[in-house]
Protein backbone atom coordinates (compact mmCIF):
# COMPACT_ATOMS: atom_id res chain seq x y z
CA UNK A 1 0.00 0.00 0.00
CA UNK A 2 0.77 3.31 -1.12
CA UNK A 3 -0.40 6.30 1.42
CA UNK A 4 -0.21 10.33 0.38
CA UNK A 5 -1.07 12.11 3.15
CA UNK A 6 -1.75 16.11 2.78
CA UNK A 7 0.55 16.54 0.34
CA UNK A 8 1.58 19.65 -0.73
CA UNK A 9 4.32 20.77 -3.24
CA UNK A 10 5.97 23.98 -4.75
CA UNK A 11 8.81 23.84 -7.34
CA UNK A 12 11.42 26.50 -6.88
CA UNK A 13 10.70 29.41 -8.05
CA UNK A 14 7.23 29.43 -8.58
CA UNK A 15 4.61 30.66 -6.29
CA UNK A 16 1.35 28.89 -6.38
CA UNK A 17 1.65 24.88 -5.37
CA UNK A 18 1.03 22.54 -7.90
CA UNK A 19 -0.25 19.82 -5.18
CA UNK A 20 -2.82 21.37 -2.53
CA UNK A 21 -2.94 18.79 0.15
CA UNK A 22 -3.19 15.73 -1.42
CA UNK A 23 -4.23 12.31 0.26
CA UNK A 24 -4.72 9.25 -0.95
CA UNK A 25 -4.45 5.24 -0.68
CA UNK A 26 -3.08 3.32 -3.45
CA UNK A 27 -3.97 -0.33 -2.16
CA UNK A 28 -1.63 -3.03 -3.47
CA UNK A 29 -2.62 -4.80 -7.06
CA UNK A 30 -4.77 -2.07 -7.66
CA UNK A 31 -4.89 -0.63 -11.41
CA UNK A 32 -5.01 3.05 -10.71
CA UNK A 33 -5.62 5.46 -13.81
CA UNK A 34 -4.77 9.08 -13.62
CA UNK A 35 -5.87 11.59 -16.18
CA UNK A 36 -6.29 15.68 -15.56
CA UNK A 37 -5.54 18.54 -17.77
CA UNK A 38 -2.05 19.72 -18.67
CA UNK A 39 -0.42 21.22 -15.44
CA UNK A 40 -2.89 19.41 -13.17
CA UNK A 41 -0.03 17.81 -10.86
CA UNK A 42 -0.21 14.38 -12.51
CA UNK A 43 3.14 13.95 -12.83
CA UNK A 44 4.78 15.82 -10.13
CA UNK A 45 2.56 13.58 -7.79
CA UNK A 46 3.30 10.13 -9.41
CA UNK A 47 6.96 11.50 -8.84
CA UNK A 48 6.59 11.45 -4.80
CA UNK A 49 6.05 8.03 -4.77
CA UNK A 50 9.22 6.87 -5.47
CA UNK A 51 11.12 10.07 -3.85
CA UNK A 52 12.13 11.28 -7.02
CA UNK A 53 11.04 14.45 -5.65
CA UNK A 54 11.40 15.08 -1.90
CA UNK A 55 8.45 15.71 0.21
CA UNK A 56 8.42 19.14 1.47
CA UNK A 57 5.20 18.97 2.83
CA UNK A 58 3.00 15.89 3.96
CA UNK A 59 4.15 12.35 4.06
CA UNK A 60 4.62 9.81 1.51
CA UNK A 61 4.50 6.29 2.90
CA UNK A 62 5.57 3.08 1.05
CA UNK A 63 4.70 -0.29 2.71
CA UNK A 64 5.34 1.29 6.04
CA UNK A 65 8.77 3.29 4.35
CA UNK A 66 8.58 7.31 4.56
CA UNK A 67 10.48 8.67 1.25
CA UNK A 68 11.52 11.15 3.28
CA UNK A 69 14.10 8.55 5.10
CA UNK A 70 17.11 8.40 2.65
CA UNK A 71 18.35 5.21 3.98
CA UNK A 72 14.84 3.98 2.95
CA UNK A 73 14.60 5.39 -0.49
CA UNK A 74 16.64 2.98 -2.17
CA UNK A 75 14.17 0.13 -1.13
CA UNK A 76 11.77 2.18 -2.29
CA UNK A 77 13.44 2.84 -5.63
CA UNK A 78 13.47 -0.96 -5.39
CA UNK A 79 9.69 -1.49 -5.12
CA UNK A 80 8.26 1.34 -7.33
CA UNK A 81 9.25 1.34 -10.41
CA UNK A 82 8.49 3.91 -13.23
CA UNK A 83 8.50 4.59 -16.84
CA UNK A 84 8.55 7.72 -18.28
CA UNK A 85 7.00 8.89 -21.70
CA UNK A 86 9.96 9.62 -23.91
CA UNK A 87 12.16 5.66 -23.96
CA UNK A 88 15.21 7.62 -25.59
CA UNK A 89 15.61 9.44 -22.87
CA UNK A 90 15.70 6.36 -20.14
CA UNK A 91 17.65 3.74 -21.81
CA UNK A 92 21.23 3.52 -20.48
CA UNK A 93 22.78 0.55 -21.89
CA UNK A 94 24.51 0.23 -25.74
CA UNK A 95 22.53 -3.24 -25.77
CA UNK A 96 19.18 -4.03 -24.72
CA UNK A 97 20.55 -7.00 -22.19
CA UNK A 98 23.40 -4.15 -20.74
CA UNK A 99 20.33 -1.90 -20.28
CA UNK A 100 17.73 -3.48 -18.81
CA UNK A 101 20.84 -5.04 -16.30
CA UNK A 102 21.37 -1.43 -14.64
CA UNK A 103 18.44 -1.51 -12.54
CA UNK A 104 19.71 -5.04 -10.69
CA UNK A 105 23.43 -4.04 -11.44
CA UNK A 106 22.22 -0.92 -8.88
CA UNK A 107 20.84 -3.25 -6.78
CA UNK A 108 24.23 -5.03 -6.49
CA UNK A 109 23.20 -8.19 -7.49
CA UNK A 110 25.46 -11.16 -8.01
CA UNK A 111 26.38 -11.89 -12.12
CA UNK A 112 24.76 -14.73 -11.87
CA UNK A 113 21.19 -13.55 -10.50
CA UNK A 114 21.30 -10.47 -13.26
CA UNK A 115 21.90 -12.83 -16.29
CA UNK A 116 18.53 -15.08 -14.73
CA UNK A 117 16.50 -11.74 -14.15
CA UNK A 118 17.22 -9.78 -17.39
CA UNK A 119 16.13 -12.62 -19.29
CA UNK A 120 12.69 -13.33 -17.66
CA UNK A 121 12.29 -9.81 -17.81
CA UNK A 122 12.70 -9.19 -21.34
CA UNK A 123 10.52 -12.75 -21.77
CA UNK A 124 7.97 -11.18 -19.95
CA UNK A 125 7.41 -7.86 -21.94
CA UNK A 126 7.93 -10.24 -24.94
CA UNK A 127 11.42 -8.96 -26.14
CA UNK A 128 13.56 -12.60 -25.03
CA UNK A 129 15.54 -12.65 -28.43
CA UNK A 130 16.22 -8.95 -28.36
CA UNK A 131 19.30 -8.93 -26.15
CA UNK A 132 22.12 -8.29 -28.14
CA UNK A 133 20.43 -5.70 -29.94
CA UNK A 134 21.51 -1.95 -29.97
CA UNK A 135 18.80 -0.04 -28.73
CA UNK A 136 19.07 2.43 -31.46
CA UNK A 137 18.11 0.19 -34.17
CA UNK A 138 14.29 -0.77 -32.48
CA UNK A 139 10.94 0.93 -32.52
CA UNK A 140 9.64 3.51 -30.55
CA UNK A 141 7.39 0.80 -28.74
CA UNK A 142 10.15 -1.82 -28.42
CA UNK A 143 12.07 0.76 -26.65
CA UNK A 144 9.75 1.53 -24.21
CA UNK A 145 9.18 -2.37 -23.22
CA UNK A 146 12.94 -2.46 -23.09
CA UNK A 147 12.34 -0.11 -20.43
CA UNK A 148 9.66 -1.72 -19.21
CA UNK A 149 11.81 -4.65 -18.76
CA UNK A 150 14.34 -2.58 -17.16
CA UNK A 151 11.85 -2.03 -14.40
CA UNK A 152 10.55 -5.17 -14.23
CA UNK A 153 13.72 -6.84 -13.38
CA UNK A 154 14.05 -5.06 -9.95
CA UNK A 155 11.57 -6.79 -8.98
CA UNK A 156 9.15 -4.20 -8.59
CA UNK A 157 5.38 -4.49 -6.74
CA UNK A 158 4.27 -1.08 -8.20
CA UNK A 159 4.68 0.19 -11.39
CA UNK A 160 4.30 3.83 -12.09
CA UNK A 161 3.33 5.18 -15.82
CA UNK A 162 3.39 8.60 -16.99
CA UNK A 163 2.23 8.68 -19.92
CA UNK A 164 3.95 5.48 -21.54
CA UNK A 165 2.08 5.55 -25.10
CA UNK A 166 2.70 9.29 -26.06
CA UNK A 167 5.85 8.75 -28.32
CA UNK A 168 4.22 5.18 -29.87
CA UNK A 169 2.18 4.52 -33.19
CA UNK A 170 -0.90 3.01 -32.45
CA UNK A 171 0.67 -0.55 -33.01
CA UNK A 172 3.65 0.20 -30.50
CA UNK A 173 1.04 1.53 -28.37
CA UNK A 174 -1.02 -1.51 -28.06
CA UNK A 175 2.15 -3.63 -27.26
CA UNK A 176 3.20 -2.02 -24.17
CA UNK A 177 -0.73 -1.99 -23.17
CA UNK A 178 -0.70 -5.99 -23.47
CA UNK A 179 2.13 -6.30 -20.92
CA UNK A 180 0.77 -3.41 -18.62
CA UNK A 181 -2.58 -5.91 -18.63
CA UNK A 182 -0.22 -9.12 -18.18
CA UNK A 183 1.70 -7.14 -15.78
CA UNK A 184 -1.46 -5.73 -13.67
CA UNK A 185 -3.10 -9.63 -13.94
CA UNK A 186 -0.08 -11.05 -12.22
CA UNK A 187 -0.77 -9.44 -9.34
CA UNK A 188 1.70 -5.94 -10.09
CA UNK A 189 0.04 -2.24 -8.95
CA UNK A 190 0.03 -0.52 -11.74
CA UNK A 191 -0.35 3.75 -11.79
CA UNK A 192 -1.18 4.82 -15.13
CA UNK A 193 -1.08 8.23 -15.96
CA UNK A 194 -2.20 9.03 -19.50
CA UNK A 195 -4.54 11.28 -21.60
CA UNK A 196 -5.91 8.48 -24.11
CA UNK A 197 -9.57 7.59 -21.78
CA UNK A 198 -9.04 4.31 -23.58
CA UNK A 199 -6.37 2.77 -22.50
CA UNK A 200 -7.81 3.06 -18.57
CA UNK A 201 -11.49 1.92 -18.86
CA UNK A 202 -10.30 -1.40 -17.88
CA UNK A 203 -8.89 0.43 -14.37
CA UNK A 204 -9.86 -0.63 -10.93
CA UNK A 205 -10.44 2.87 -10.28
CA UNK A 206 -9.65 6.43 -11.74
CA UNK A 207 -7.99 9.29 -10.02
CA UNK A 208 -8.89 12.96 -11.71
CA UNK A 209 -6.75 15.71 -10.82
CA UNK A 210 -7.46 19.34 -11.70
CA UNK A 211 -5.43 22.37 -10.70
CA UNK A 212 -3.29 20.50 -7.69
CA UNK A 213 -6.32 18.50 -6.43
CA UNK A 214 -7.69 15.37 -6.58
CA UNK A 215 -11.37 15.99 -7.91
CA UNK A 216 -12.70 12.35 -8.07
CA UNK A 217 -11.64 9.13 -6.99
CA UNK A 218 -14.01 6.52 -8.49
CA UNK A 219 -14.69 3.28 -10.38
CA UNK A 220 -14.33 4.04 -14.69
CA UNK A 221 -18.36 3.96 -15.01
CA UNK A 222 -18.80 6.48 -12.42
CA UNK A 223 -16.28 8.78 -13.79
CA UNK A 224 -16.80 8.61 -17.48
CA UNK A 225 -20.79 8.95 -16.93
CA UNK A 226 -19.55 12.40 -15.38
CA UNK A 227 -19.24 13.86 -18.68
CA UNK A 228 -20.24 17.07 -17.53
CA UNK A 229 -17.88 17.53 -15.08
CA UNK A 230 -14.75 15.90 -17.36
CA UNK A 231 -15.75 18.48 -20.21
CA UNK A 232 -15.54 21.16 -17.58
CA UNK A 233 -11.47 20.30 -16.61
CA UNK A 234 -10.99 20.33 -20.34
CA UNK A 235 -10.72 16.48 -20.35
CA UNK A 236 -12.38 13.45 -22.97
CA UNK A 237 -14.71 11.02 -22.28
CA UNK A 238 -14.15 7.27 -24.28
CA UNK A 239 -16.49 8.34 -27.55
CA UNK A 240 -18.74 5.22 -27.33
CA UNK A 241 -19.23 7.02 -23.87
CA UNK A 242 -19.88 10.64 -25.29
CA UNK A 243 -22.37 8.89 -27.66
CA UNK A 244 -24.91 7.49 -25.10
CA UNK A 245 -24.26 10.85 -22.52
CA UNK A 246 -25.86 12.72 -25.88
CA UNK A 247 -28.49 10.45 -26.78
CA UNK A 248 -29.74 10.53 -23.32
CA UNK A 249 -29.49 14.28 -23.53
CA UNK A 250 -31.86 14.32 -26.43
CA UNK A 251 -34.32 12.26 -24.11
CA UNK A 252 -33.70 8.66 -24.77
CA UNK A 253 -33.81 6.62 -21.97
CA UNK A 254 -30.75 5.24 -22.15
CA UNK A 255 -27.51 4.13 -19.78
CA UNK A 256 -24.24 6.27 -19.40
CA UNK A 257 -22.07 4.49 -17.75
CA UNK A 258 -21.59 2.45 -20.54
CA UNK A 259 -17.47 2.60 -21.52
CA UNK A 260 -16.90 0.16 -24.24
CA UNK A 261 -18.12 -0.83 -27.62
CA UNK A 262 -19.77 -3.97 -27.00
CA UNK A 263 -21.72 -2.70 -23.48
CA UNK A 264 -23.26 0.16 -25.95
CA UNK A 265 -23.93 -2.41 -28.58
CA UNK A 266 -26.24 -4.62 -25.98
CA UNK A 267 -27.67 -1.00 -24.46
CA UNK A 268 -28.83 0.45 -27.83
CA UNK A 269 -29.83 -3.03 -29.33
CA UNK A 270 -31.82 -3.76 -26.45
CA UNK A 271 -33.90 -0.11 -26.94
CA UNK A 272 -33.50 -0.22 -30.49
CA UNK A 273 -35.75 -4.05 -30.39
CA UNK A 274 -38.05 -2.46 -27.71
CA UNK A 275 -38.82 0.14 -30.06
CA UNK A 276 -39.59 -1.91 -33.00
CA UNK A 277 -43.66 -2.49 -32.36
CA UNK A 278 -44.02 1.13 -31.64
CA UNK A 279 -42.66 2.17 -35.10
CA UNK A 280 -44.78 -0.47 -36.54
CA UNK A 281 -48.01 0.58 -35.76
CA UNK A 282 -46.87 4.51 -36.10
CA UNK B 1 22.34 3.52 -39.68
CA UNK B 2 25.45 4.39 -37.46
CA UNK B 3 27.90 1.98 -36.81
CA UNK B 4 29.39 2.23 -33.45
CA UNK B 5 32.97 1.59 -33.07
CA UNK B 6 35.41 -1.30 -34.84
CA UNK B 7 34.03 -4.05 -33.42
CA UNK B 8 33.17 -6.79 -35.71
CA UNK B 9 31.77 -10.17 -33.66
CA UNK B 10 33.01 -13.38 -34.93
CA UNK B 11 33.61 -16.27 -32.97
CA UNK B 12 37.70 -16.62 -32.91
CA UNK B 13 40.13 -17.56 -30.04
CA UNK B 14 40.98 -13.68 -29.68
CA UNK B 15 37.31 -12.91 -29.58
CA UNK B 16 37.29 -15.45 -26.84
CA UNK B 17 39.92 -14.05 -24.28
CA UNK B 18 39.00 -12.16 -21.40
CA UNK B 19 39.40 -8.32 -22.47
CA UNK B 20 41.29 -7.31 -19.79
CA UNK B 21 44.46 -9.37 -21.22
CA UNK B 22 43.80 -8.13 -24.43
CA UNK B 23 44.26 -4.84 -22.85
CA UNK B 24 47.10 -5.34 -21.07
CA UNK B 25 49.41 -7.14 -23.98
CA UNK B 26 47.88 -3.70 -26.10
CA UNK B 27 49.16 -1.63 -24.02
CA UNK B 28 52.39 -3.57 -23.17
CA UNK B 29 53.05 -3.83 -26.70
CA UNK B 30 52.61 -0.35 -27.71
CA UNK B 31 55.29 0.58 -25.57
CA UNK B 32 57.84 -1.67 -26.76
CA UNK B 33 57.13 -0.74 -30.14
CA UNK B 34 57.68 2.80 -29.22
CA UNK B 35 61.34 1.62 -27.38
CA UNK B 36 61.89 -0.99 -29.92
CA UNK B 37 64.64 -1.45 -32.71
CA UNK B 38 64.36 -2.82 -36.23
CA UNK B 39 64.45 -6.60 -34.31
CA UNK B 40 62.09 -5.98 -32.12
CA UNK B 41 59.59 -4.15 -35.28
CA UNK B 42 60.26 -7.43 -37.31
CA UNK B 43 58.98 -10.12 -34.90
CA UNK B 44 55.76 -7.64 -33.80
CA UNK B 45 54.88 -7.52 -37.04
CA UNK B 46 55.39 -11.20 -38.06
CA UNK B 47 53.13 -11.89 -34.46
CA UNK B 48 50.42 -9.41 -35.34
CA UNK B 49 50.18 -10.44 -38.92
CA UNK B 50 49.33 -13.85 -37.27
CA UNK B 51 47.08 -12.37 -35.15
CA UNK B 52 44.91 -11.01 -37.87
CA UNK B 53 43.88 -14.54 -39.22
CA UNK B 54 43.31 -16.00 -35.98
CA UNK B 55 41.00 -12.97 -35.10
CA UNK B 56 38.92 -14.36 -38.32
CA UNK B 57 39.46 -10.94 -39.78
CA UNK B 58 40.56 -10.19 -43.19
CA UNK B 59 42.85 -7.93 -45.11
CA UNK B 60 39.70 -5.76 -45.59
CA UNK B 61 39.13 -5.25 -42.54
CA UNK B 62 42.72 -3.98 -41.92
CA UNK B 63 42.45 -1.83 -44.92
CA UNK B 64 39.67 0.01 -43.45
CA UNK B 65 41.37 0.40 -40.32
CA UNK B 66 44.64 1.96 -41.76
CA UNK B 67 42.35 3.80 -44.53
CA UNK B 68 41.98 7.42 -42.48
CA UNK B 69 45.15 7.59 -41.33
CA UNK B 70 47.16 7.34 -44.55
CA UNK B 71 47.33 10.75 -45.28
CA UNK B 72 48.71 11.24 -41.79
CA UNK B 73 51.85 8.78 -42.02
CA UNK B 74 52.55 10.04 -45.64
CA UNK B 75 52.72 13.48 -44.22
CA UNK B 76 55.11 12.15 -41.32
CA UNK B 77 57.25 10.31 -43.86
CA UNK B 78 57.45 13.69 -46.25
CA UNK B 79 58.13 15.72 -43.04
CA UNK B 80 61.21 13.32 -41.36
CA UNK B 81 62.63 12.85 -45.05
CA UNK B 82 62.77 17.21 -45.35
CA UNK B 83 63.78 17.86 -42.08
CA UNK B 84 66.61 15.22 -40.85
CA UNK B 85 70.19 16.43 -41.28
CA UNK B 86 72.69 13.25 -42.56
CA UNK B 87 74.00 12.24 -45.78
CA UNK B 88 72.29 13.61 -48.64
CA UNK B 89 70.65 11.70 -51.55
CA UNK B 90 72.36 12.79 -55.08
CA UNK B 91 69.21 15.04 -55.80
CA UNK B 92 67.71 15.23 -59.10
CA UNK B 93 68.63 18.80 -60.56
CA UNK B 94 65.55 20.63 -60.52
CA UNK B 95 64.76 20.25 -56.68
CA UNK B 96 65.75 22.79 -53.65
CA UNK B 97 65.62 20.92 -51.36
CA UNK B 98 68.14 18.21 -49.83
CA UNK B 99 67.10 14.38 -48.66
CA UNK B 100 69.21 12.15 -46.63
CA UNK B 101 69.28 8.67 -46.60
CA UNK B 102 69.33 8.98 -42.04
CA UNK B 103 65.99 10.85 -43.07
CA UNK B 104 64.42 8.48 -45.56
CA UNK B 105 65.19 5.44 -42.29
CA UNK B 106 63.85 7.46 -39.63
CA UNK B 107 60.83 8.34 -42.03
CA UNK B 108 60.29 4.67 -42.75
CA UNK B 109 60.90 3.70 -39.49
CA UNK B 110 58.42 6.23 -37.83
CA UNK B 111 55.57 5.25 -40.04
CA UNK B 112 56.04 1.23 -39.48
CA UNK B 113 55.82 1.86 -36.01
CA UNK B 114 52.91 3.68 -36.67
CA UNK B 115 51.45 0.85 -38.68
CA UNK B 116 52.06 -1.66 -35.97
CA UNK B 117 50.05 0.72 -33.33
CA UNK B 118 46.95 0.89 -35.35
CA UNK B 119 47.06 -2.28 -36.92
CA UNK B 120 47.96 -3.66 -32.39
CA UNK B 121 44.72 -1.08 -31.69
CA UNK B 122 42.44 -2.25 -34.55
CA UNK B 123 43.09 -6.16 -33.42
CA UNK B 124 41.87 -5.36 -29.92
CA UNK B 125 39.03 -2.86 -31.03
CA UNK B 126 37.68 -5.55 -33.84
CA UNK B 127 37.76 -8.46 -31.48
CA UNK B 128 36.20 -7.07 -28.29
CA UNK B 129 32.44 -5.05 -28.07
CA UNK B 130 32.79 -1.81 -26.73
CA UNK B 131 30.49 -3.36 -23.94
CA UNK B 132 33.76 -5.69 -23.55
CA UNK B 133 36.18 -3.19 -23.44
CA UNK B 134 34.52 -1.08 -21.11
CA UNK B 135 34.62 -3.50 -18.29
CA UNK B 136 37.74 -4.70 -18.82
CA UNK B 137 39.41 -0.96 -18.72
CA UNK B 138 36.86 -0.67 -15.34
CA UNK B 139 37.76 -4.21 -13.72
CA UNK B 140 42.07 -2.81 -14.69
CA UNK B 141 41.28 0.39 -13.26
CA UNK B 142 39.87 -0.81 -9.76
CA UNK B 143 42.45 -0.95 -8.05
CA UNK B 144 43.24 2.38 -8.53
CA UNK B 145 39.70 3.25 -6.95
CA UNK B 146 42.21 3.84 -3.41
CA UNK B 147 43.52 6.72 -4.84
CA UNK B 148 40.26 8.12 -5.90
CA UNK B 149 40.13 6.72 -9.15
CA UNK B 150 35.60 6.62 -9.81
CA UNK B 151 36.43 3.17 -11.88
CA UNK B 152 32.36 2.58 -12.03
CA UNK B 153 31.54 6.05 -12.71
CA UNK B 154 33.71 6.56 -15.38
CA UNK B 155 32.97 3.29 -17.04
CA UNK B 156 29.26 4.26 -17.18
CA UNK B 157 29.96 7.91 -18.60
CA UNK B 158 31.63 6.29 -21.39
CA UNK B 159 29.11 3.29 -21.92
CA UNK B 160 26.80 6.07 -21.90
CA UNK B 161 28.53 8.56 -23.82
CA UNK B 162 28.63 5.45 -26.69
CA UNK B 163 25.55 4.67 -26.26
CA UNK B 164 24.02 7.80 -27.02
CA UNK B 165 26.01 9.07 -30.47
CA UNK B 166 23.74 7.39 -32.65
CA UNK B 167 20.75 9.06 -30.91
CA UNK B 168 22.00 12.68 -31.20
CA UNK B 169 23.44 12.09 -34.55
CA UNK B 170 19.62 11.04 -35.15
CA UNK B 171 18.74 14.24 -33.69
CA UNK B 172 21.30 16.52 -35.62
CA UNK B 173 19.80 15.03 -38.65
CA UNK B 174 16.12 15.73 -37.67
CA UNK B 175 16.67 19.28 -36.72
CA UNK B 176 18.79 19.94 -40.04
CA UNK B 177 16.11 18.56 -41.43
CA UNK B 178 13.47 21.08 -39.95
CA UNK B 179 15.61 23.69 -40.94
CA UNK B 180 16.09 22.90 -44.38
CA UNK B 181 12.28 22.60 -44.61
CA UNK B 182 12.50 26.37 -43.74
CA UNK B 183 14.77 27.40 -46.73
CA UNK B 184 17.85 26.80 -44.51
CA UNK B 185 21.05 26.10 -46.90
CA UNK B 186 23.67 23.99 -45.82
CA UNK B 187 25.16 22.27 -49.03
CA UNK B 188 25.77 25.87 -51.07
CA UNK B 189 26.68 29.12 -51.23
CA UNK B 190 29.63 30.97 -49.72
CA UNK B 191 31.60 29.25 -47.23
CA UNK B 192 30.89 31.83 -44.56
CA UNK B 193 27.23 31.31 -44.61
CA UNK B 194 27.80 27.60 -44.59
CA UNK B 195 29.40 27.71 -41.21
CA UNK B 196 26.81 30.38 -39.68
CA UNK B 197 24.38 27.74 -40.99
CA UNK B 198 25.97 25.07 -39.15
CA UNK B 199 26.11 27.22 -35.89
CA UNK B 200 22.61 27.52 -36.04
CA UNK B 201 21.89 23.97 -35.93
CA UNK B 202 24.12 23.57 -32.73
CA UNK B 203 21.94 25.66 -30.54
CA UNK B 204 18.95 23.43 -30.98
CA UNK B 205 21.08 20.48 -30.11
CA UNK B 206 23.03 21.30 -27.34
CA UNK B 207 19.34 22.99 -25.66
CA UNK B 208 17.66 18.87 -26.71
CA UNK B 209 21.03 17.35 -25.12
CA UNK B 210 20.57 19.42 -21.86
CA UNK B 211 16.86 18.32 -21.47
CA UNK B 212 17.72 14.79 -22.34
CA UNK B 213 20.33 14.73 -19.49
CA UNK B 214 17.79 16.10 -17.40
CA UNK B 215 15.34 13.19 -17.95
CA UNK B 216 18.12 10.53 -18.24
CA UNK B 217 19.18 11.67 -14.79
CA UNK B 218 15.48 11.34 -13.79
CA UNK B 219 15.11 7.75 -15.09
CA UNK B 220 18.83 6.45 -13.74
CA UNK B 221 17.92 7.81 -10.61
CA UNK B 222 14.43 5.90 -10.24
CA UNK B 223 16.23 2.94 -11.29
CA UNK B 224 18.20 3.23 -8.01
CA UNK B 225 21.64 4.18 -9.94
CA UNK B 226 23.94 5.65 -7.29
CA UNK B 227 27.36 6.53 -7.64
CA UNK B 228 30.35 4.25 -6.60
CA UNK B 229 30.07 0.40 -6.50
CA UNK B 230 27.65 -1.52 -8.38
CA UNK B 231 27.37 -5.03 -10.06
CA UNK B 232 27.66 -5.77 -13.77
CA UNK B 233 25.83 -8.59 -15.84
CA UNK B 234 28.71 -10.04 -16.47
CA UNK B 235 31.57 -10.18 -14.08
CA UNK B 236 34.62 -11.21 -16.03
CA UNK B 237 36.09 -14.41 -15.23
CA UNK B 238 39.54 -15.31 -16.13
CA UNK B 239 39.99 -19.20 -17.28
CA UNK B 240 42.55 -21.45 -18.50
CA UNK B 241 42.90 -19.64 -21.97
CA UNK B 242 43.13 -16.78 -20.69
CA UNK B 243 46.52 -17.83 -18.86
CA UNK B 244 47.45 -19.51 -21.37
CA UNK B 245 47.52 -16.18 -23.39
CA UNK B 246 48.84 -14.22 -20.69
CA UNK B 247 51.85 -16.73 -20.44
CA UNK B 248 52.99 -16.72 -24.11
CA UNK B 249 52.82 -13.26 -24.18
CA UNK B 250 54.28 -13.22 -20.87
CA UNK B 251 57.36 -15.38 -22.83
CA UNK B 252 57.35 -13.83 -25.61
CA UNK B 253 58.16 -10.28 -24.08
CA UNK B 254 60.58 -11.89 -21.91
CA UNK B 255 62.91 -12.96 -24.93
CA UNK B 256 62.56 -9.47 -26.25
CA UNK B 257 64.16 -8.09 -22.93
CA UNK B 258 66.80 -10.72 -22.91
CA UNK B 259 67.63 -10.81 -26.61
CA UNK B 260 67.70 -6.66 -26.41
CA UNK B 261 70.19 -7.14 -23.25
CA UNK B 262 72.49 -9.48 -24.53
CA UNK B 263 72.54 -7.47 -28.14
CA UNK B 264 73.53 -4.62 -26.21
CA UNK B 265 75.94 -5.95 -24.50
CA UNK B 266 76.85 -7.94 -27.77
CA UNK B 267 77.68 -4.65 -29.33
CA UNK B 268 77.92 -1.98 -26.88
Amino acid sequence: MIRVENLSYTYDGDETPVLKEISLEIPRGIHLGIIGPNGCGKTTLVRHLNGLLPTTRGDVRVEEMSTKDPSDLYRIRQLVGMVFQNPDNQIVGMTVREDVAFGPGNLKLPAEEIVHRVQEALARVGLASYGDKAPHALSNGEKQLVCMAGVLAMKPRYIILDEPTAYLDPSGRKRVLEVVQKLHARGITIVHITHHMDEIVGADRILVMDRGRIIMNERPAVVFSNVAMLKKVGLDVPEVTELMWRLERMGNPVRTDILTLDEACRELNAHLTHAKPQSHKG
Amino acid sequence: MVHLGQYIPRSSIIHGLDPRVKLAAAVVLSIVILKGDIFTQCWITAFLILLVPLSRLNLVHMRNAFRPVLFFLGLLFFLHLLFTEGTPIPPFPPWRVTLTYEGLHTGAFVIWQFLLLILSASILTMSTSPGELISGMERLLRPLRRLGVPSHDLAMMISMALRFVPTILDELEKIREAQTARGACFKTGPVLRRMTATASLLIPLVHSIMRRADALAMAMESRGYNRGMRTYLRELQMDRKDYAAMLIFACAMGLELIGRCVLNNGFG
